[in-house]
């Protein structure tokens, strides 16, 4: 039996390995092994306020963690019977859009992109993509800033909470994020070129499901209570157990999804592929442009719809930015902190974090958590992540042969991590998180 | 030209907020990146070589037999050993319920009684139990500019300079309104500085972050909050979020002096 592992998966935030053993050019096993470190987050929101649950699960990962916050924020103020206002829900999405901003363009620009370019990093690519990498970094920023002006800072800012904000941006700060809106979406459609007429193997090709949340209105968006499938089905976020299907595996301290028993994928790609006919717009055009039926059997093409997304997310901010200036006078009471009439209740809550659908369910009882569960993108992903590793490798494999063909077997494993890459795993997320017994 | 001290960044278990500031700082990236040789930066970049340091940055707490190895070796390659953040400095909010005996159950509620393949997990602790360190840099996460400051202190063989003072004094500096006095349960006394008391700024209370501050005041704060009729177990559980074993060690003696 041979053997290919990559140790340690570089440009993904967390830790994992992947192994592919085979025999006689056939693929016999493949693992994405996740040894990451166990934090036991369930069991630390169980006997805590919902301000106190807020401040912690941003902490289950860095890069999700306005998503993660939001989700939070949507469960239990649906579990607690809560109404959010209209204000309100305009500065949650427009952190929201901060977070997709500064995401999308860290993981599609800055880690993915020096695959496509053959260089080991962003930073390296400065020798001959230097315009291109400032103009990246450009628009990372400006989601930073986003989220610093809406939630008090780049990460784990604590000014949303259940029921409100502690204070509403002021005029000034609204002014400047119209500004450099408005400054960045040249840029942003350049890149979308960059990324559009990257060179995009094939090996790894095969049909996906996809799911996402689908928004209130007729509108592209990251927050729904429905989940719509690429099958046609739509169901109830309160169905999130039986759509996911999360089960425990051997090699990895991470869960497994399937639904129907088939590996699905959540995500950019996802959303493009069921919501990408509700873009209007500069990333309409880009939607039109770019979309071809590869993007149902491809999942590099997931960075080419985060790209969009960023597009998506600077045009809305600008009409999202005059609607909160016309309430300008109101703003900061119309977001004050509401609080619940009621200490016991139980619901789901769920938003679309960069990477795909993330859920929060809480139970509260007297005003305390009695018991908890998240389910989080890469988790959901993972199945089909391996299932396109098998395909690519077991198409690679006879490249190889049973000899030392080192440049060879240095492609396949590029072509690997490439499509790991291309879900943006957040493998801190998605390592335990798993409902609790009461 | 002078020889580049050899850096590396290291994540453990935690939510790689810290190296994710780093990453952050859009318009020093190029710097940070120019100013020592980055050999290692799992997150950052590939082709990572893991060999002698100067300065090691740690993200994360130690939480499998896996991180213990792996800090051992590193201790060994490596000058300076830096602490980034409340999770390898304390323990992080994975160590809120430490040293109640429950982590076991915990573990088991979580995984069930399957044995694990992959390593061998263990109750949240500091980096510091389990090699020397030489400074810490606290926050959940850090803050970018008291990082970007001491990356050039470190590479210029300076040590760390972090505020040893709590937040309350920021949040003087910046005049913003009290929170203690209006009822609130804010931990702006007992926490370290550093962050420019970016909660009291939109009106949201410290939830103390940063760590346990060296000059924070816990008699004081405990005389206050007993005051206003906030119960010993309401004040342990939000010292406990942020604060790690640190704060567990010595505040329930504090307590009793204060109820005495």
């Amino acid at each position: 039996m041979n053997e290919i592992r990559i140790k340690s998966l570089a440009r993904v935030e967390g830790h994992g390995n992947i192994t592919v053993q085979f025999a006689k050019n056939k693929v016999k096993e493949v693992n994405l092994n996740i040894p990451e470190g166990p934090r036991l987050f369930e069991t630390l929101v169980i006997g805590k306020t919902p301000e106190e649950v807020v401040n912690i699960v941003p902490r289950i990962c860095a890069i999700c963690s306005v998503s993660h916050r939001y989700s939070a924020i949507r469960a239990l103020e649906r579990a607690l019977e809560m109404k959010e206002t209209k204000a309100t829900n305009m500065l949650r999405t427009l952190m929201h859009y901060g977070e997709m901003i500064e995401s999308h363009a860290l993981h599609a620009f800055v880690l993915a992109l020096p695959d496509f370019v053959g260089y080991p990093s962003a930073i390296a690519m400065v020798d001959k993509f230097a315009p291109q990498v400032l103009k990246a970094l450009k628009l990372k920023k400006f989601g930073n800033y986003i989220m610093e002006v809406v939630t008090a800072r780049w990460t784990h800012g604590e000014n949303p909470t259940v029921g409100g904000f502690g204070s509403a941006p002021t005029r000034q700060q609204l002014l400047d994020i119209k500004k450099q809106a408005e400054a960045l979406i040249p840029d942003a459609e350049e890149l979308v070129e960059l990324v559009r007429n990257l060179h995009y193997p094939t090996s790894m090709e095969d049909g996906m499901i996809f799911m996402c949340l689908k928004p209130p209105t007729e509108k592209y968006g990251f927050i729904g209570d429905t989940v719509l499938i690429s099958t046609g089905e739509e169901h109830p976020i309160e169905k999130y157990k039986e759509l996911t299907n999360e089960r425990v595996v051997g090699h990895s301290t991470a869960k497994r999804c399937r639904y129907n028993d088939k590996p699905f994928v959540v995500g950019a790609l996802a959303r493009m592929n069921l919501l990408g006919e509700r873009l209007h717009g500069k990333s309409a055009d880009c939607f039109k442009r770019c979309y071809s039926l590869s993007w149902i059997r491809n999942p590099l093409y997931g960075n080419l719809a985060q790209a969009i997304e960023l597009l998506f997310c600077l045009e809305q901010t600008l009409k999202l930015v005059d609607e909160l200036l016309k309430r300008e006078k109101t703003l900061e009471a119309e977001t004050s902190i509401q609080k619940p009439s009621i200490k016991t209740g139980k619901n789901v809550g769920a938003v679309e974090a960069p990477r795909g659908t993330l859920y929060h369910y809480y139970e509260l009882s007297r005003g305390m958590v009695t018991n908890a569960n998240m389910v989080i993108p890469t988790t959901q992903n993972l199945d089909a992540m391996e299932n396109h590793i098998r395909i690519a490798a077991q198409n690679l494999i006879s490249n190889i042969g049973e000899g030392p063909s080192q440049d060879k077997r240095k492609d396949l494993e590029l072509t690997l991590e490439m499509i790991v890459r291309s879900y943006d795993p957040c493998i801190s997320c998605s390592v335990h998180v798993v409902e609790l017994g009461k | 030209m002078p020889i580049k001290p050899k850096v590396g960044f290291y994540n453990l278990s935690g939510c790689s907020g810290c190296l994710l500031t780093i990453i952050n700082c859009e318009d020093a990236i190029l710097d940070i990146f120019n100013g020592g040789e980055v050999v290692s930066f799992l997150m950052a970049q590939s082709g990572n070589i893991e060999k002698d340091l100067d300065i090691a940055f740690l993200d994360g707490s130690v939480t499998t037999d896996e991180q213990e190895e792996f800090l051992k070796e590193l201790r060994q390659r490596t000058k300076k050993v830096v602490c980034l953040g409340i999770c390898s400095s304390y323990g992080g909010v994975q160590a809120m319920e430490n040293e109640k005996g429950t982590w076991p159950k915990r573990f088991k509620k979580v995984y069930g009684a399957k044995p694990f393949v992959v390593v061998k997990p263990f109750e949240s602790r500091p980096v510091d139990a389990f090699i020397p360190v030489d400074y810490y840099l606290p926050g959940c996460p850090i803050d970018a500019d008291q990082f970007l400051y001491n990356y050039s202190r470190l590479l210029r063989g300076l040590p760390v300079d972090a505020p040893k003072t709590p937040v309350c004094l920021e949040c003087k500096w910046h005049e913003h309104e009290c929170l203690l006095l209006k009822n609130i349960m804010c931990l702006g006394s007992v926490t370290a500085a550093g962050c420019k008391a970016r909660c009291p700024s939109v009106k949201m209370p410290c939830v103390g972050c940063f760590g346990p501050a060296d000059e924070g005041n816990l008699t004081s704060e405990f005389n206050l909050l007993k005051e206003k009729k906030y119960t010993f177990a309401e004040i342990e559980r939000k010292l406990r979020l942020f604060g790690g074993i640190k704060f567990i060690k010595n505040f329930k003696a504090v307590w009793k002096k204060v109820t005495k």
